[in-house]
């Protein structure tokens, strides 16, 4: 990592000073007129993709060079969206930032609201661009005070992953609604004496991501409507932990805690030890890849709502790159984001295709006969949600979900756990 | 020397030195060669010190153009927070575990080893090993060693009959699990130190002992550590500050859990500083802690101005 990261300091600083340096901030009432403009201009872009996107954004900058052949775009890992999101505080802090730049939905927050992205609502104005066509939940996720600051450019969401020859043979459908949820996992759930030697299900306890939307779809909430005091103590908030502790104590539900959890569940999956796990939908690619068994996909089972929340990256400008970088920069998101390469981008990645008008194409059709799986997804396109907005919600996250980590780990009591974690939360909450 | 009073006032010289004599251009000269060090270590230690001082007053966030004077809110936050004691008790009880298995297994590997022959060179070597691997790759390949599903160790473990132990998964055991790869790290650096310290005792002072009727034991205990003590000091102040300001590891193989048992300081400004956007208040953690360990290492001097015996 810190290999890469000089070099791209180093760029980034060249880039500053070829283009003649300077911090040129847009009040961003009005954008600029689209110039007509030609010299050439280098854009960096700081992105997460991994390995298995590089193909696919290599495919998208080759088409963007045909369109826009004077602006050349250089594309710059800087490791998964934690780090990214490191660097460009760094970036930001030194005053030398790339152009454009990831963004993981819950750190837009606080980006947005100290001015680090430039908010792009008037170029969306100016260029007619048809925000409608995206998925409400998933352009809302990049928005911050009503303004625009991002455009969805990965997305995925949370699903079911489920081994469907094991369900085919055991006679099982994947729970759609919570209450179902017991009758499947007791069929389901292998034991030798007091121990489970097959879960049927498993959701991840190690990132508040995949649980904050089982808060959501039990009737409640983590903040209060007006985002000044913690909810997560209401009873229907803490309706999903009551359940969840019902079935691991149980034994039907695995719940993976801690750090290389993710790798276990994995494993416990394709070793049949586990039936059904919670998962990004990102990853369905890599389980059709991987097991030896075939996959299904289902959408997060219901109680009073039933949604999921987006997850993935959004696509950026920095807001203290230099006015011809920005309007290169937003040509290119304009570009990443649009219809005409939705579906291919999409099928590079893994992760979902954004464009009502791209789902409903040719293209979008061929996808689905390929891959059935994402149909589980699309049937519930406009109940991808936005994740909880707050500046504050890397900060106070950490507590409700140790709690769960003590209900996992110790075998602790829901609602004693959960009121701290609340009040902790409220400490938090006064400084914003 | 200092004893003898000093009757003649040193005489005033008749002709004042011009400004630029030797002495003076030699020591500008020394200087010169020393400026760019001097200049390298003011822009990136002392600087950063001061400026992390200076934030610590401020609700900066790294990313906002304003930073607002608070006064001392971050120092009577965070030392209001039990989340802080947490954290200095779990610091000190790393440092402390650490530094004394280290130092032990450190010098019975050393006395263990330090023999003149190739068999004992190469298996030197091989304590020694570790301390070359890099940490980051040292915690990637621990992980799975760890894993307690799937790990190495466990299935070792199982086939003695033990159940599995769930290692960093358990707050229970994750800590002293990162105590054991630190030890398995640093040990054999420690052996190093040690076997030089042990070959600078001279070999006199056993054979007298020995004459006068003094078995290994003795030897041991009234020459072998009161001469190793110089030795020892260095070991003690220099694995206390790594141990207490250990990240790598922990960044890596627990992220500060499960259920924050391995929390450590380091740890946590840094979580405050680049996850939860706290610049300011984390840059204050950072001068108590700093203070913290700058009194321990005063106290380890003091301590040890009584019981290290320099020889000669």
């Amino acid at each position: 990592m810190k290999k890469l990261w000089k070099p791209a300091l180093a760029g980034a600083l060249a880039v500053s000073v070829v283009s003649g340096c300077g911090g040129g901030s847009s009040d961003g009432e009005a954008a600029p007129p689209a110039p007509e403009d030609k010299t050439p201009v280098t854009i960096q872009y700081w992105h997460s993709h991994a390995d298995a996107q590089l193909a696919g954004l290599d495919y998208m900058i080759k088409e963007f060079n045909k369109k826009y052949p004077w602006i050349t775009v250089e594309p710059v890992f800087q490791g998964a969206y934690t780090d990214l999101q490191k660097k460009l505080l760094a970036a930001q802090a030194a005053k030398e930032v790339p152009a454009v730049a990831n963004v993981e939905v819950s750190a837009l927050p606080n980006f947005a609201d100290s001015g680090v992205f430039m908010d792009l609502g008037p170029y969306i104005k100016r260029d007619k661009v048809d925000t409608n066509d995206f998925s409400k939940g998933m352009l809302k996720a990049y928005a911050y005070n009503d303004k625009q600051y991002g455009l969805p450019l990965i997305v995925s969401t949370s699903v079911f992953v489920y081994n469907k020859t094991m369900f085919d043979k055991e006679g099982v459908k994947p729970p759609q609604t919570w209450a179902e949820i017991d009758e499947f996992a007791k069929k389901l759930t292998q034991k030798n004496g007091n121990e489970t030697t097959r879960y049927a299900l498993s959701v991840p306890g190690w990132d508040t991501w995949y649980y904050d939307p089982w808060v959501v779809n039990g009737g409640g909430s983590i903040l209060s409507a007006d985002k000044k005091t913690a909810t997560i103590d209401q009873p229907d908030s803490m309706k999903f932990m009551k359940k969840f502790k019902e079935w691991k104590d149980a034994g039907y539900m695995h719940i993976g805690y801690g750090k290389g959890a993710s790798d276990v569940m994995r494993q416990m999956f394709y070793d049949g030890k586990i039936g059904m796990i919670q998962h990004t939908s990102a990853l369905i690619k890599m389980y059709l890849e991987n097991a030896k068994f075939e996959i299904g996909v289902s959408f997060l089972p219901g109680d009073k709502t039933r949604t999921s929340q987006i997850g993935g990256a959004g696509i950026a400008v920095m807001d203290l790159a230099p006015q011809n970088q920005k309007e290169a920069a937003w040509k290119f998101i304009e570009f990443m984001t649009s219809t005409e390469h939705n579906v291919k981008w999409a099928e590079y990645t893994g992760y979902l295709p954004t464009r009502k008008s791209a789902i409903d194409s040719e293209e979008g059709k061929t996808y689905f006969g390929k891959y059935p799986q994402y149909k589980a997804v699309f049937d519930n396109f406009d109940n991808v949600q936005p994740r909880e907005q707050h500046p504050g919600y890397p900060e106070f996250s950490a507590f409700y979900k140790e709690a769960l980590g003590k209900i996992v780990l110790e075998n602790g009591e829901v609602e004693p756990l959960f009121k701290e974690a609340a009040k902790k939360m409220n400490d938090v909450l006064k400084d914003y | 020397m200092s004893s003898q009073p000093n009757t003649a006032a040193p005489k005033a010289s008749p002709k004042k030195k011009p400004f630029f004599h030797y002495g003076r251009i030699e020591g500008l000269k020394d200087f010169s060669l020393a400026l760019p060090a001097i200049l390298f270590l003011l822009l990136f230690t002392y600087y950063p010190l001061v400026n992390s001082f200076y934030l610590s007053f401020t609700d900066w966030n790294l990313i906002k153009p304003i930073k607002k004077f608070v006064g001392f809110d971050n120092y009577t936050r965070i030392l209001t927070d039990d989340r802080f004691y947490h954290v200095l008790k779990v610091t000190f009880l790393y440092t402390i575990i650490d530094v004394i298995v280290t130092l032990v297994l450190g010098l019975l590997l050393a006395l263990l080893f330090n023999k003149q022959s190739k068999a004992y060179g190469v298996m030197r070597l091989f304590v020694f090993m570790p301390y070359y691997i890099s940490m980051v790759i040292a915690s990637i390949v621990f992980i799975w060693i760890l894993n307690p599903k799937y790990g190495v160790l466990n299935s070792f473990l199982g086939t003695l009959g033990i159940n599995p132990v769930q290692w960093l998964n358990d707050p229970k055991t994750a800590l002293f699990s990162l105590i054991m790869v630190s030890v398995w790290k640093s040990v054999g650096f420690t052996m190093i130190i040690f076997i030089g310290g042990l070959r600078s005792i001279p070999l006199d002072y056993y054979e007298a002992s020995s004459l006068d009727g003094a078995n290994k034991f003795h030897q041991f205990w009234h020459i072998t550590v009161p001469l190793l003590s110089p030795t020892t000091l260095f070991l003690v102040v220099t694995s206390f500050i790594s141990s207490m300001q250990v990240f790598q590891s922990v960044d890596i193989m627990t992220g500060g859990g499960p259920l924050e048992s391995t929390k450590v300081m380091v740890m946590w400004i840094y979580q405050m500083a680049f996850e939860e956007f706290r610049a300011g208040r984390s840059s204050a953690l950072v001068v108590i802690f700093f203070l913290i360990i700058m009194a321990f290492t005063a106290l380890q001097f003091a301590v040890s101005k009584k019981k290290v015996h320099y020889e000669g």
